[in-house]
């Protein structure tokens, strides 16, 4: 089945707009788009596809980390500059700074901003807090292991309180249980007061992890990275466990898609 | 194209040619022999050194940045470092001195600007390398966190671009301190044509002692070298390496390593207060400063190296008119028909010396390499040995190896094996320090020992750092080949035919401008091709095949 692109949930304003968006590498050979894709505000939303199809890239272009060869990406209707302010990033391996405690990471964001120390410590405390980190404040992220080093970078993405999380490949570099945990923190997390982050961007090479977490799932191919289809997942009730038959079956409806 | 070659080569030219336009006769008096004064040459010399380390610091910091920033930035600086660390900077000594003398209107600041500048020269490259190669193996996942979050400015230098180049430029700021000592009698005593500038310093008084042949000052002189260095092993060195592990990347693992005198001496405990009550508050205060200091002009990064490559050009072309003027302005010297054969000459005592050098350090290397107890010890040794001045000494090498009969051919490829072996064994060194734990332990479990460990696990592992060694080996016996082949010892001159001696000949003796701008040119010229069409392809394919996968 090929439903196109759920049309405009009017209730949803956009976040970020990729219209015609296009990476070309070494600026000859296209590996990604022309890509038209919605962000809207308060979804959960997860690109998949296999590697190679550019769902990275297109996170990172979204994120204004990677600047597009072509089309554009606007943020509320104008053309993004440089990193996008709206956006905060965690990374598949981290990108922890190894010589920086975990408090001084988590607040690393803050004090680009120019928040003062005292605001950016008891801001960083608190979102280390949320993530199940308190005592650990004054580690360095060699003394962490890999599920909460990968806290601290959920942390540290949150501190900045921004509207959009983007996550690239989070739980691919922990081990299955340690990855249920993250998952089930990050589910908690959106849901919670605390946490003025509601909308979220995922990347992930895994079927399941995007039936399990989002709203809506955009399906990546490769050669070059294109849109194969977009599921609607509003409707299947949450909490959702990877073995009930509703998103067993929709599991297996996307291998299909993607076969 | 290369552009940095010929901009280099176009700087180089005017050097020579406007400096040693400038030279008039200037005799400073012989420096006062009492020992008694020694500390304050002693406080003279390092005072140099510093001046030259801070300055090299700051510009390998700006332009290894740079160069891995900017791709056109990269373009014209790469090539440049890359010529000039392997063209005999000594060789254009005399006319830099010249030249910082004519700017300073011939006052005694000019001749210690000029003896900064030398030391500097010794410095520079191989920081400025260490940045460069920092800042372009850094994980990108960590640059492009920098960037998500907004990091930039003087924050960024702060907290991601000093802290990534740290471990690095603090293991090279010893390598390059130990090259100013090299330097340093060279830079205090330097003659020109009929100019002979003294400063005083531990330098020039070692090198007067030898040559007056007051062999008792000499030593004394040498013993206070030997526990300077050691002393600032001590309190510099090895706690700003203490210091700088907290920035090592866990992910990088093995990193070149050299145990100090600082282990064995004191057991790192003066190393450990030094660390503590000094170098880590301290730290974090100059990280923050040198921060602000190195954002100022990263900003303007592009309009600065566009600026440079048009002042290139320009001194390039200018000095091309001043080369065809000098060339065509008379008749050519006799003795420029000479080149090709010096030129010969000297090149096959400067590949002798690598080649000799290679012979000794490979297995010294191994053996200290397997001999774990004994590792600190030959390291620390090896340190302070490559701290001497040696140029002081090649009278008497020189005088040496002449009266066992073994003639100055010899004689002058073991001054050459000077300026080539330190760069030989320290690189090896540190790639056997690389070599990973794991390789080792696979080749024991496999029962791979002796010869056989030797052939299939040192030597490869340790073959790209060979290399490397021996590219600077071969600048830095291009360098060593200038005093090398013309010593001055005890009245007497002893000279072999190379472009060394020709050189000196012209600068000292003739000050024949001719013969000085085009041995030197023809020199670089064989340098830079040897370079080219022989090391660069060697190392790309020893890289490509034995490179550990970090």
């Amino acid at each position: 089945m090929a439903a196109p692109l759920s049309g405009g949930d009017a209730a949803h304003a956009v976040l970020v707009r990729l219209e015609q968006v296009e990476h070309l590498y070494h600026g000859r050979i296209r590996i990604l788009g022309p890509i038209d894709l919605e962000v809207r505000e308060g979804e959960f939303l997860a690109l998949v596809g296999p590697s190679g199809c550019g769902k990275s890239t297109l996170l990172r272009i979204v994120a204004g980390i990677l600047p597009p060869s072509r089309g554009a990406v606007r943020l509320g209707g104008r053309p993004l500059k440089g990193a996008n302010p709206k956006a905060a990033m965690v990374f598949q391996s981290f990108a922890l700074f190894p010589w920086l405690t975990v408090v001084d990471n988590v607040a690393i964001g803050l004090e680009a901003r120019g928040v003062g120390q005292r605001e950016r410590l008891k801001k960083a405390e608190k979102y280390l807090a949320l993530a199940g980190l308190s005592g650990y404040e004054r580690a360095f992220p060699k003394e962490l292991s890999r599920g909460m080093k990968q806290l601290v970078g959920l942390a540290r993405a949150l501190a900045v309180e921004p509207e959009l999380l983007c996550m690239d490949e989070p739980f691919s570099a922990l081990d299955v249980l340690t990855a249920r945990a993250a998952r089930d923190l990050v589910l908690d997390l959106w849901a919670s007061p605390e946490v003025t982050t509601k909308t979220i961007l995922l990347v992930t090479h895994s079927i399941e992890e995007a039936v399990t977490l989002s709203d809506r799932v955009v399906v990546l191919k490769a050669n070059p990275g294109r849109i194969a289809d977009t599921v609607d997942l509003a409707a299947l009730p949450r909490p959702r466990r990877a073995d009930a038959p509703a998103v067993r079956e929709t599991v297996d409806r996307m291998y299909a898609l993607l076969a | 194209m290369d552009l940095g070659l010929v901009a280099t080569a176009g700087v180089l030219l005017l050097v020579v040619l406007i400096g040693s336009s400038h030279l008039r006769p200037y005799d400073t008096p012989e420096i006062d022999p009492r020992p008694a004064l020694l500390p304050i040459y002693l406080l003279r010399s390092l005072a140099r050194l510093a001046v030259a380390y801070g300055l090299a610091v700051v510009l390998a910091l700006g332009t290894g940045h740079l160069a891995a920033r900017s791709r056109f930035a990269r373009r014209l600086i790469l090539p440049t470092l890359d010529v000039l660390q392997s063209v005999p900077i000594l060789g254009f000594f005399p006319a830099a001195v010249a030249v910082f003398i004519g700017l300073f209107g011939g006052s005694a600041l000019g001749v210690e600007a000029a003896a900064v500048f030398l030391i500097f020269t010794s410095m520079f490259w191989n920081l400025a390398f260490s940045v460069y190669e920092s800042l372009i193996t850094f994980p990108e996942e960590l640059t492009l966190a920098a960037a998500q979050f907004g990091v930039r400015g003087p924050l960024r230098w702060s907290r991601v671009v000093l802290p990534a180049v740290m471990p690095n430029l603090v293991y090279n700021s010893i390598l390059s301190w130990a090259n100013g000592w090299y330097f340093l009698t060279a830079s205090e005593i330097i003659a020109a044509g009929p100019a002979r500038y003294t400063l005083p310093g531990l330098g020039s008084y070692l090198a007067q002692a030898i040559t007056v042949g007051r062999n008792d000052e000499a030593l004394v002189a040498l013993l206070v070298l030997l526990l300077t260095t050691v002393v600032l092993h001590l309190v510099v060195w090895s706690p700003l390496e203490m210091w700088a592990e907290r920035f090592h990347l866990e992910e990088t693992g093995a990193r070149p390593r050299m145990p100090r005198v600082a282990r064995l001496l004191a057991r790192s405990r003066i190393v450990g207060w030094v660390t503590r009550v000094v170098v880590i508050p301290g730290g974090q205060r100059l990280l923050t400063a040198a921060a602000r200091l190195m954002d100022l002009p990263g900003r303007y990064g592009t309009v600065f190296a566009a600026l440079l490559g048009t002042a290139v050009a320009a001194v390039l072309g200018y000095g091309g008119l001043r080369l065809h003027a000098l060339v065509t302005s008379r008749r050519l010297s006799p003795e420029v028909m000479d080149i090709p054969l010096s030129l010969a000459l000297s090149f096959v005592r400067v590949s002798a010396g690598v080649v000799l050098a290679v012979l000794i350090a490979v297995p010294l290397a191994y053996l200290t390499f397997r001999g774990a107890r004994t590792r600190s010890v030959v390291l620390s040794l090896l340190q302070i040995l490559g701290s001497v001045p040696a140029t002081a000494f090649f009278p008497i090498i020189a005088v040496g190896t002449v009266r066992l009969g073994l003639g100055m051919n010899v004689g002058s490829i073991l001054l050459v094996l000077t300026g080539t072996f330190f760069y030989v064994m320290f690189n090896v060194l540190s790639g056997a320090a690389a070599i990973p734990r794991q390789l080792d332990e696979a080749a024991a479990a496999l029962g791979i020992r002796g010869p056989r460990y030797v052939a299939r696990v040192f030597l490869p592992a340790v073959l790209p750092s060979l290399v490397t060694g021996c590219v600077t080996a071969w600048g830095g016996g291009w360098n060593a080949i200038i005093f090398s082949e013309y010593v001055v010892a005890g009245g007497r001159r002893y000279e072999v035919m190379g472009i060394g001696a020709m050189l000196d000949r012209a600068t000292y003796v003739t000050g024949d401008r001719q013969v000085i701008a085009l041995s030197l040119l023809s020199m670089v010229a064989l340098v830079v091709l040897v370079n080219r069409v022989f090391w660069q392809p060697v190392y790309q394919r020893v890289a490509a095949r034995y490179k550990m996968e970090t």
